[in-house]
């Protein structure tokens, strides 16, 4: 079954735990400025953005990470039919 | 190094000089990093004698080694130095995002030594160190020098630990303001920062942490993550944060009303607990790797406090405040837990400041004339001008801003309002109605008045029994935990009943006191979803796979307890005494007044015998509670101990 990245950053809550697994995953060290997801934290609104570097392999490891549901694993759509 | 930086910054202010020293490896197995640095670090560096603001104080920041990595809720940093508010071992612990950007710039720590001619910050970013002038900065609260660091260094990416108007003004109370919204809060240290001319710390890193062993490191990861989320509050926590405490801290009658005289406040339920918070409360805010965001994003979009916005309505200053002060609206209190972040006190010290005010105003001690304002119960509107006056140490707001104890020498028959142990404000549950090893942490507490250091890790929040008074309390929790628990046989046997499963709490509170020490040591967060379920087993998993260090279980509580040892002997040789291990008087000669604890106090002769069980527990002299030649011996410390406290002495 074909899987796909469902992003919602309304929920996250700005951990960084998908920029971390991203990094030890694709370069074998916990380097924030390596992994191809980044998170920008507004501190003063509370809010996150999630931005997704053209290098993304694509691996969902992020998604297996994520503790708050911002970016989960899901069904590709379509993939019902 | 793996798992470490290799190396802390030395910095000394007088010289404006900037050194680096390595980090041991040898002192790496023995005391792990974080608070295990700074307890070694202390000891070595402040002889008796020192002045907590004198530029001979030592300020040292240290990181938990496990922080840049994806450990759940590896982010937290120790802050150390001799406390202006105890003259003891001054630390607090603290979160966000400081700890794992000083370890991507390349640092396990920061270490402060002197004072600057004129004020400064200093900027690290990437391997190196500056120190700059903050002569513009001075003045300012938290969050605008928060603000102002980031647009002049130009990235808002920067952490910056700063003090705010207090601990310029050397409030013994002040905290070291992290980012906005989080703190190093206890023990004053932001004083510490202030006496030195040091603004803020500010860095900013690009770097890497290293793993020793990959694979086994991310499947001790993947099993803590799984036992935290095992963990029967994990969901109530997400939700609530630490408001889940509000409510049973009501119905215990534990609660600090109007500075401890009611231990239940009519309408709490309805104006103050955790049944209100997602009227204001809009979403979960995480430090640095951590699954649970236990604090959480505040807005108030009506009333006098309309257009507030600010992480955090936590239950310190919902109780603080609002039970301690009897503020009876969630808006005004997260309006006072602007305030305090921005001028930079500890919210704990803070509310316990202004209810001994308001209760020396209510008992006619103090007057409206040498306030200049009344200060009635629940007046929020006076409240911030009082903290305001602490902060900026005008009028009686100097002699408040001393803390309680020292304040109370200065109005006759004040001292039985004061309700501290050794110089440290107290948390704020009522000892008197909830007795647990919550509650001895009071006093057995090497840095005062609190129990972030002595937490049962199945504290429940079911009952408020203590099937033998003063000795046990109860579990609380399906059989399942307790056998999950990460603890070792042996020490389960000796503390829990064989059949009830009831709760030594002096046993515990030993135990609970080494386990917290690695905690704040390793850079993970007590918070109880984690502090159930995480314990020596995965810490040694995660250590020794992290660094490449061989430990074990066993060795690391016992690192534990010679951080917690070490901290004690440090104590010792600044004057504390056994006498200092002891409740305020009102505890003992006042009852609770309302509530379902109404007419309780404590009985003296208890606690000292409750206090002499813990002694032995800790293998410490019964009678003094001082560590002998042999516990020395068996932590390792006794060449630490002939060195540096001969030396000193000569």
């Amino acid at each position: 079954m074909a899987k796909e990245l469902a992003v919602n950053p309304g929920k996250c809550i700005g951990c960084c735990t998908c920029a971390l697994t991203c990094a030890i995953t694709h370069h074998g060290e916990f380097n924030l400025t390596k992994a191809y997801i980044w998170i920008t934290r507004h501190e003063f609104d509370g809010t996150f953005a999630m931005t997704f570097s053209s290098c993304c392999r694509g691996c969902k490891k992020c998604a297996l990470a994520c503790p708050a549901g911002a970016l989960r694993v899901v069904e590709a759509a379509g993939a019902a039919e | 190094m793996y798992g470490y930086s290799g190396k802390m910054l030395d910095i000394d202010l007088t010289a404006g000089k900037i050194g680096e020293r390595p980090v041991e490896q040898d002192l790496a197995g023995e005391y792990l990093s974080g608070l295990g640095f700074n307890a070694r670090l202390l000891y070595e560096e402040i002889p008796a004698g020192t002045d907590p603001l004198g530029p001979e104080n030592v300020l040292a920041f240290n990181v938990g080694v496990l922080v840049g990595t994806t450990v759940p809720t590896a982010s937290r940093t120790e802050a150390s130095a001799l406390s202006p508010a105890t003259g003891l071992f001054g630390t607090a612990n603290s979160g966000n995002f400081w700890g794992s950007e000083l370890k991507f710039a390349g640092f396990d720590g920061v270490i402060i030594r002197g004072k600057a001619d004129s004020p400064v910050y200093v900027w690290i970013c990437d391997g190196q160190a500056t120190i700059l002038p903050a002569g513009h900065l001075w003045g300012r609260d938290a969050w605008e020098t928060v603000r102002q660091i980031r647009r002049e260094l130009g990235d808002d990416a920067i952490q910056v630990a700063a003090i705010g108007q207090a601990g310029e003004n050397l409030v013994r109370f002040a905290s070291i303001e992290n980012g906005p919204f989080d703190a190093w809060a206890r023990t004053g240290l932001g004083a510490v920062m202030g006496s030195k001319n040091l603004k803020a710390v500010a860095v900013r890193g690009r770097g890497a942490v290293r793993v020793a062993d990959r694979k086994e490191f991310l499947q001790a990861v993947e099993d803590t993550r799984k036992a935290i989320f095992s963990s029967p509050f994990y969901g109530s926590f997400c939700r609530f944060g630490t408001m889940l405490a509000s409510l049973p801290y009501q119905e215990f009658g534990a609660l600090p009303g109007r500075n401890y005289q009611r231990g239940a406040i009519d309408g709490w339920v309805e104006t103050r607990s955790r049944k209100v918070l997602p009227r204001y409360s809009t979403r979960g805010v995480a430090c640095m790797a951590c699954p649970i965001a236990c604090a959480h994003w505040v807005e108030v979009k009506e009333g006098p406090y309309a257009g507030l916005r600010l992480k955090d309505l936590e239950v310190t200053p919902v109780i603080g405040f609002g039970a301690g002060c009897d503020i009876n609206n969630l808006p005004a209190i997260a309006m006072l837990t602007e305030t305090c972040q921005r001028l930079g006190m500890d919210m704990v010290s803070a509310a316990a400041v202004v209810a001994f005010t308001m209760e020396l105003y209510e008992k006619g001690l103090l007057s409206e004339k040498e306030l200049g304002f009344s200060l009635d119960w629940g007046d929020e509107r006076a409240t911030i001008s009082l903290l305001d006056m602490i902060a900026h140490r005008r009028g009686v707001g100097d002699l408040l801003a001393e803390g309680v104890k020292r304040a109370a020498r200065h109005f006759p028959g004040a001292s039985r309002y004061a309700v501290e142990v050794k110089g440290l404000e107290c948390f704020l549950l009522d000892p008197r109605a909830r007795w647990s090893t919550w509650t001895l942490g009071y006093i057995t507490n090497v840095r005062g008045g609190d129990h972030l250091r002595t937490r049962n890790p199945v504290e429940n929040l079911r009952y408020n029994e203590n099937p033998i008074p003063y000795l046990t309390e109860k579990f609380g929790f399906p059989e399942e935990m307790y056998d999950r628990l990460d603890m070792p046989e042996e020490w389960k046997k000796e503390i829990f009943d064989p059949v009830t499963r009831d709760v030594n709490i002096p046993k515990m509170s030993r135990w609970a006191e080494d386990l917290i020490a690695v905690y704040n040591a390793l850079g993970m967060c007590i918070r109880p979803p984690v502090l159930h379920t995480v314990g020596p087993t995965l810490f040694a998993r995660l250590y020794t796979s992290l660094t490449g260090i061989d430990i074990t279980p066993a060795e690391v509580i016992r690192a534990g307890e010679r951080i917690w040892n070490l901290q004690k002997l440090f104590n010792l040789r600044h004057g504390e005494k056994p006498a200092d291990s002891d409740y305020p008087s009102r505890f003992y000669d006042e009852p609770v007044t309302a509530g379902p604890a109404a007419g309780r106090r404590l009985d003296r002769e208890k606690v000292r015998e409750v206090l002499r069980e813990y002694y032995l527990a800790r293998g410490w002299d019964p009678n003094t509670g001082v560590p002998g030649a042999a516990k020395l011996a068996e932590l390792n410390l006794t060449e630490i101990v002939e060195r540096y406290d001969s030396q000193k002495r000569s």
